[in-house]
């Protein structure tokens, strides 16, 4: 299935932005302005919602003639294109957004074409199923598991790594007994939240040559 | 390709001195005439490419400059935009993508990098402490004689002296300098394991455009430079960092995991670091240090990581597997060879002997310089990514055990086997082992170009 890599969903949406030459400012700068303020890390409106590896939300404006030889070319419109790398079912994940941040998606998607608000959940999904592409081919560098499971292992491996700097040289019997307990403390640790587990830096790119 | 024009290229770039001794000179410009004035007498003290026949001169003088700098010598604007964008900004402004945070942030550095003052560099380099002195004295009363600039601060650095002989260790023990890579038309001696790794395994130069500006880079493009193509090309960018070594914790944390560790002391120094302290790589000599190896240039940097691939000889973590990969991400080593750097640091304060009291507070450390044609994409990468972070090497947040910024929470993991000598192990709770002091990028024009500066020529159009 081209939108699927085994357990990985590979979601590719385009929605047309509402052209309206009477909107000041325009709807796709709008889009820029809601986008460029949104959380990141565990604050990000993906990481509150269910199932999402991986988001990407651009604003195309149209193709960008780069000179001769190329011929110029146009889109009829501004798209929104919503990208996402996600767990299992497209009609679940669709719903899990929906249900966890209708104000963000109806905040971006109300510049779009035809967008009829995540509060019908079913007019929301026919939506955005009407508005999706073939992905064709993608790559998502997640090991096949979902994001329950990605979480949980990082939080094992953390806590195994603490676990054994914190216990090199300790006898066999100790060894055993604090590594039950900590199995069974380990398994009644609620998950780390999505977007928690990666190192916290301000800037993310460097320069424009990378 | 051509042979470079040597004599065009400053001496700096293309070779490490090797002289035991140096001076960098910190300066602020006065008016940027008398400023230029100075620069074209210095004109003829800068020591160039030209290869010396065997026999070393007595000192050598260079020169580079901050963005800063180039503004007050009053290079036409649209010269000056268009350097590249972290050039411009200089080193304290790239704090947040460098990692330089906590005790490395802007606000501990020395008092002459917090305030934005530096506009030059000048290294001088001597082969006994009075040429030094006597080379020193020349440029001062240079500086005097045409008032075109005041030294903000002088930084003195040289090889460490260790049982009365010159050495090429640092602070923490380790015999260092071994490897730096081989580019094409660049005459050196060269060693299997510069340069970069061919899919035969043998080891050939990398593009000429990885060091200077003007030439073509492993991309097969003309790095991102300056106008005019005169100004740039032959010169390339320094990164000046000055790293402060804390040698009283590095050797007590040594000290308390290594009485937890089953391989000894030693081991446990090797594994930080991916060689032996007297320079033996743990990949080729996982067992016991080798000077035979050491000693052998075919064989002190000629090995790769790709039979290692679980780091049982060399942590994938070490620091030079860190720094430089080789092949240890596959695809024949090909993904690192627009990250490399050309180092040409030297510590500085005096070296005190295991075992005898040692203070963190005491002024010691390495003055870290590096030259690379694009900062951000060969430096700044390789301090955030490789440094500063693991995923590269699937290591998650870990970052380099020694030059890590860990605040006491780092963790730094030794692969090992089922043996007695060679068990894995975990160190935890890592120091700040290293910390920055300060420093800045420079640009290191060529000799052309520098003559071009003094003179008022520079003529973006």
């Amino acid at each position: 299935m081209p939108n699927k890599n085994g357990s990985v969903y590979g979601l590719t949406i385009l929605s047309p932005i509402i052209d309206d030459d009477k909107a000041t400012p325009s709807h796709d700068l709008q889009i820029r302005d809601y986008l460029a303020h949104l959380s990141t890390r565990e604050e990000s409106p993906f990481a509150r919602a269910p199932g999402t590896h991986l988001a990407r939300l651009v604003v195309m404006d149209d193709v960008i003639y780069v000179g001769a030889p190329s011929c110029e070319e146009h889109l009829k419109s501004k798209y929104l294109i919503f990208e996402s790398n996600c767990d299992g079912n497209l009609d679940t994940y669709l719903s899990g957004l929906a249900s966890a941040i209708p104000d963000h998606l109806d905040a971006v998607w109300k510049h779009c074409v035809g967008y009829p608000g995540a509060a019908n959940q079913q007019a929301f999904i026919d939506y955005m199923k009407a508005c999706q592409l073939e992905t064709t081919f993608f790559f998502a560098a997640v090991n096949d598991k979902t994001v329950t499971e990605t979480l949980c292992a990082l939080r094992t491996q953390t806590a195994v790594a603490d676990f054994i700097a914190a216990h090199q040289g300790v006898d066999p019997a100790t060894l055993q007994r604090e590594f039950i307990e900590f199995v069974a403390h380990l398994r009644s640790q609620p998950l780390p939240r999505p977007g928690s587990m990666g190192p916290h830096r301000d800037i993310k790119t460097g320069g424009r040559n990378e | 390709m051509s042979k470079l024009n040597e004599t065009d290229i400053q001496g700096f770039v293309l070779r490490g001195y090797n002289l035991p001794v140096a001076r960098f000179l910190l300066l602020r410009f006065e008016a940027a005439l008398r400023a230029r004035k100075l620069i074209g007498r210095l004109l003829s003290q800068i020591t160039t490419g030209q290869r010396w026949d065997g026999t070393k001169p007595q000192s050598t003088v260079n020169i580079a400059f901050t963005h800063r700098g180039l503004q007050h010598l009053e290079l036409p604007d649209a010269t000056l935009l268009s350097f590249p964008v972290e050039f411009q900004q200089g080193m304290k402004h790239r704090a947040g993508i460098l990692g330089d945070r906590g005790v490395n942030s802007p606000d501990h550095w020395d008092e002459v990098w917090r305030k934005d003052c530096v506009h030059a560099w000048i290294g001088v380099n001597g082969l006994t402490q009075r040429a030094l002195e006597a080379r020193c004295t020349e440029i001062l009363s240079l500086l005097e004689e045409t008032a075109g600039a005041t030294v903000l601060a002088s930084q003195d650095a040289a090889s460490l002296v260790i049982d009365g002989k010159l050495t090429t260790s640092e602070h923490f023990g380790y015999t260092d300098g071994f490897s730096n890579p081989d580019y094409l038309g660049v005459e050196r001696s060269t060693q299997p394991g510069h340069g970069k790794l061919q899919p035969n395994g043998t080891w050939a130069p990398l593009a000429t455009g990885e060091l200077l500006l003007g030439y073509a880079d492993e991309a097969g493009e003309l790095p991102v430079a300056p106008i005019p193509h005169l100004l740039a090309s032959n010169g390339t960018f320094m990164v000046y960092r000055k790293l402060h070594q804390n040698v009283a914790t590095f050797r007590a944390y040594l000290e308390k995991q290594a009485a937890l560790y089953g391989g000894g002391k030693e081991k446990l120094a090797a594994k930080f670091v991916g060689r032996w302290r007297d320079g033996t790589p743990l990949e080729l000599s996982p067992d016991h240090p080798d000077p035979a190896i050491v000693q052998d240039p075919n064989r002190n940097t000629n090995f790769t990581y790709s039979a290692d691939a679980e780091g049982t000889r060399c942590p994938v973590g070490a620091h030079v597997r860190r720094v430089q990969p080789r092949d240890a991400f596959g695809f024949n080593g090909q993904l690192i060879n627009r990250r490399r750097i050309t180092r040409r640091g030297l510590p500085y304060g005096s070296f005190v002997p295991e075992g005898k009291p040692v203070s963190d507070t005491d002024e010691r450390g390495i003055i870290f310089m590096a030259l690379n044609a694009s900062l951000s994409r060969q430096f700044e990468f390789v301090q955030q990514q490789w440094i500063q972070y693991g995923n590269d090497a699937r290591l998650g947040n870990d970052k380099d055990m020694l030059l890590g910024n860990h605040g006491g929470s780092g963790r730094f993991v030794v692969q090992g086997e089922a043996s007695q000598t060679n068990p894995p192990f975990v160190c935890s709770n890592l120091l700040d082992f290293v910390e920055l002091r300060g420093g800045d990028y420079f640009f290191l024009p060529s000799i052309t170009a520098l003559g071009m500066i003094a003179m008022g020529l520079v003529d973006p159009r």
